[in-house]
């Protein structure tokens, strides 16, 4: 197989139409949200509903147990939390701080900033990818998330692992030679760009709608969220 | 039954902040161990985001193509007969909408009133539990779910004001406040309305009861029915303004403070200038200004006293300082607070009409034994709160349980411990 024309494939044509779809899908996603029409809040607040954002997005900021505001919730869903909070602080470490990936910004956005050395990025990815397993396991075993997990949420797991894994092993030079690696990489990488507005994975938007909504609900009532 | 209804509902409700946070939910499951139906029986399905499950389905098979995809490909299920009719034991027989789900929620969403919305389309399939429904129906024709009719509350207010020899002034015109009490009260807690009386005689305020609004329980809201629940504010609302009052005065009643304060003006016309308050916060003002004085301590020899935090008062009321600064004064050595408290205290677990519900019993005791540890913990001999259906299911559960603990109104404490 000519693992470059793939390659290129994967970098090129595939990866714009992927970023094409990842786009256009968020908007479209944004914009049925925004025109399903939002009706005014017309009761009289009691304290700040500004307030109420400022303080929901503050706590919202440690998805991560340091905090654990709510007193037996973060004991009770250890792994979620733990589990939930390394994979995240990892993703975006690597994906924002990591030298290959902000090259790829660099040529999305024109500019470019500082990344942390590799050893870092790299030991972050691992227990990133250990993290996810654990979040696939918890799901495995936990009877509410059993309940609730359809193809779907399987699927999320698994498409968002499969990009961290890759390049994981591509950093490593392990099993494969660098092209197939770095091919099935870019493979990976986007099916995921695609799947994001089908899924969701798209929480990342939406998180800050329903964040605000919350603060301002808990903001009127005086209420810390 | 009328399963195209509900998904109407459902439809129709389903404006941009529904959706925005349907679509927000990553389905980690952690609300479920904030729920004190699931925490205390472990059952998977009592978690809240599998009570929004329908919602979601609906939500989704309308309105996004992945939802009309999956609808196709036999994923996901429509909403049948038998989903409404099980889901109206999860929304009614396992959840009081205290909203403790939306403070753990790492996405923020706001379950209660998303919970509110599956109720709502519940009722227009005409599946609400049969007790909770004849409650309804009797405040609709008699104007009260316990049976409180004109002659009943004209016979128990005349009884009230001999017995504990206070002043209720009745359709005052051109007075401050209207101050409407609940059924549960008037038939349960009667001493509350002569607390409450004294209390108000004492600040000096001029209120009136009304005949025509004397109701302040809504059932359908608990029923989720946005008709009904418009119709029983309604008739407070005319009365307040037959009256010609400022401020309607919710006394200790969560869900019908919720459904005023919170709800009223979204739904209906409020009228102008109308302000809706609640006695927990009414006393802490009238404590602040000096309106009353209390006497200090007066409950510090009797052994700990603890505070229960009502889900709609306190989480979704916002009166949450008033009742700490008044226990603070009146018993500043034996008030302790349980834990959790405040915004994230336990729901007792009879609210959002739960304990009209026989069927609910076993959940409803099984939620309790949350609350008796708590109180244990604390080593309560006396348990305040301001809402008199928590007072219901804190009196009964005790018995249930023969628990050795005292339950008081917050208002029948600060009415016995007025300076005179
Ligand atoms: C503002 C940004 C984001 C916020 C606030 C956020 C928040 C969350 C939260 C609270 C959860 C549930 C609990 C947990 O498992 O940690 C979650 C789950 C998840 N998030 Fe994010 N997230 C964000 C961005 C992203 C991005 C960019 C991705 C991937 C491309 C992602 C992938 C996932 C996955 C796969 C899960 C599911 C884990 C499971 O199934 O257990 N998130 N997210
Ligand atoms: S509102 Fe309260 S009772 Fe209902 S699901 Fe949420 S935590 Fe449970
Ligand atoms: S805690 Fe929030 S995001 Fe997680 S499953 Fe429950 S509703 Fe969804």
């Amino acid at each position: 197989m000519d693992w470059n024309a793939i390659l290129e494939f994967a970098r090129g044509t595939f990866f714009q139409v992927a970023l094409l779809v990842f786009v256009a899908g968020m908007v479209y996603r944004l914009a049925r949200i925004l025109l399903l029409g939002w009706k005014p809040n017309r009761v009289t607040a009691k304290g700040s509903r500004l307030g109420g954002v400022g303080m929901s997005f503050l706590k919202g900021a440690i998805i991560w147990p340091f905090i654990p505001w709510v007193k037996n919730t973060a004991s009770r869903n250890p792994v979620i939390y733990i589990a939930g909070g390394i994979f995240h602080f990892g993703l975006f470490t690597v994906i924002l701080l990591g030298t290959a990936h902000m090259l790829v910004w660099k040529s999305l956005l024109g500019f470019g900033w500082p990344t942390l050395p590799l050893p870092i990025v790299d030991w972050l990815s691992a227990i990133a990818i250990a993290a996810m397993i654990g979040l696939f396991i918890n799901r495995l075993i936990n009877p509410v998330l059993k309940l609730i997990s359809g193809p779907a949420e399987w699927l999320n797991l698994l498409i968002v692992f499969l990009p961290m894994v890759t390049g994981y092993i591509m950093t490593h030079h392990l099993f494969f030679r660098y092209e197939v690696l770095f091919s099935l990489h870019m493979l990976a990488v986007d099916v995921l760009l695609i799947w994001i507005p089908l899924s969701r994975i798209s929480h990342f938007m939406f998180y800050f709608f329903s964040k605000a909504i919350h603060g301002a609900e808990f903001g009127k009532r005086a209420v810390t969220p | 039954m009328k399963t195209q209804e509900a998904i109407n509902t459902f439809v129709k409700e389903t404006g941009g902040w529904v959706a925005a946070q349907l679509e927000a939910c990553t389905r980690c499951g952690m609300c479920a161990e904030a729920c004190h139906f699931y925490q205390a029986t472990g059952n998977p399905e009592y978690a809240p985001v599998w009570k929004l499950e329908l919602l979601r389905r609906a939500y989704e098979q309308r309105f996004t193509i992945s939802g009309k995809a999956r609808l196709a490909l036999g994923i996901d299920k429509p909403i049948t007969d038998a989903d409404l009719t099980h889901w109206s034991t999860l929304l009614y027989e396992a959840c009081t909408l205290c909203n403790k789900c939306s403070m753990v929620c790492p996405m923020g969403i706001d379950i209660g009133p998303l919970l509110h919305n599956v109720r709502s389309a519940l009722s227009e399939a005409e599946v609400v539990p049969l007790e909770l429904m004849a409650a309804v129906n009797k405040q609709v024709t008699e104007g009260s779910p316990l049976g409180v009719t004109d002659s009943v509350w004209d016979d128990r207010m005349e009884w009230v004001a001999d017995e504990w020899e206070v002043e209720l002034p009745i359709d005052v015109k051109g007075a401050d406040m209207l101050v409407v009490f609940s059924s549960i009260e008037i038939m349960k807690f009667p001493e509350n309305i002569s607390a409450i009386a004294k209390i108000l005689n004492k600040a000096g305020e001029k209120w009136t009861l009304s005949r025509q609004g004397r109701e302040v329980v809504n059932f359908g809201f608990y029923e989720g029915s946005e008709k009904r629940t418009k119709l029983f504010m309604q008739r407070v609302f005319d009365a307040a303004k037959a009256l010609g009052v400022k401020r309607v005065l919710v006394t200790e009643c969560g869900h019908a403070y919720d459904a005023l304060r919170w709800t009223a003006a979204n739904i209906m016309d409020v009228p102008a200038g109308l302000e809706v308050i609640h006695i927990a916060g009414l006393i802490g003002d009238y404590v602040r200004s000096g309106r009353i004085k209390l006497k200090p301590g007066a409950y510090d020899n009797d052994g700990t006293i603890t505070f229960h935090d009502a889900c709609k008062i306190q989480r979704r009321g916002g009166h949450i300082k008033e009742p700490r600064e008044v226990l603070n004064i009146l018993a500043p050595h034996a008030f302790k607070e349980m834990t959790p408290n405040k915004e994230e205290a336990i729901c007792c677990g009879g609210g959002g009409g739960v304990i009209a519900i026989k069927a609910a019993d076993p959940q409803r005791y099984a939620v309790f034994q949350l609350k008796i540890d708590q109180m244990k913990k604390v080593g309560a001999k006396t348990v305040a709160m301001t809402c008199s259906n928590c007072r219901l299911q804190f009196t009964d559960s005790v018995k249930h349980f023969n628990v050795d603990v005292k339950i008081a109104g917050l208002s029948q404490m600060v009415a016995d411990a007025l300076e005179d």
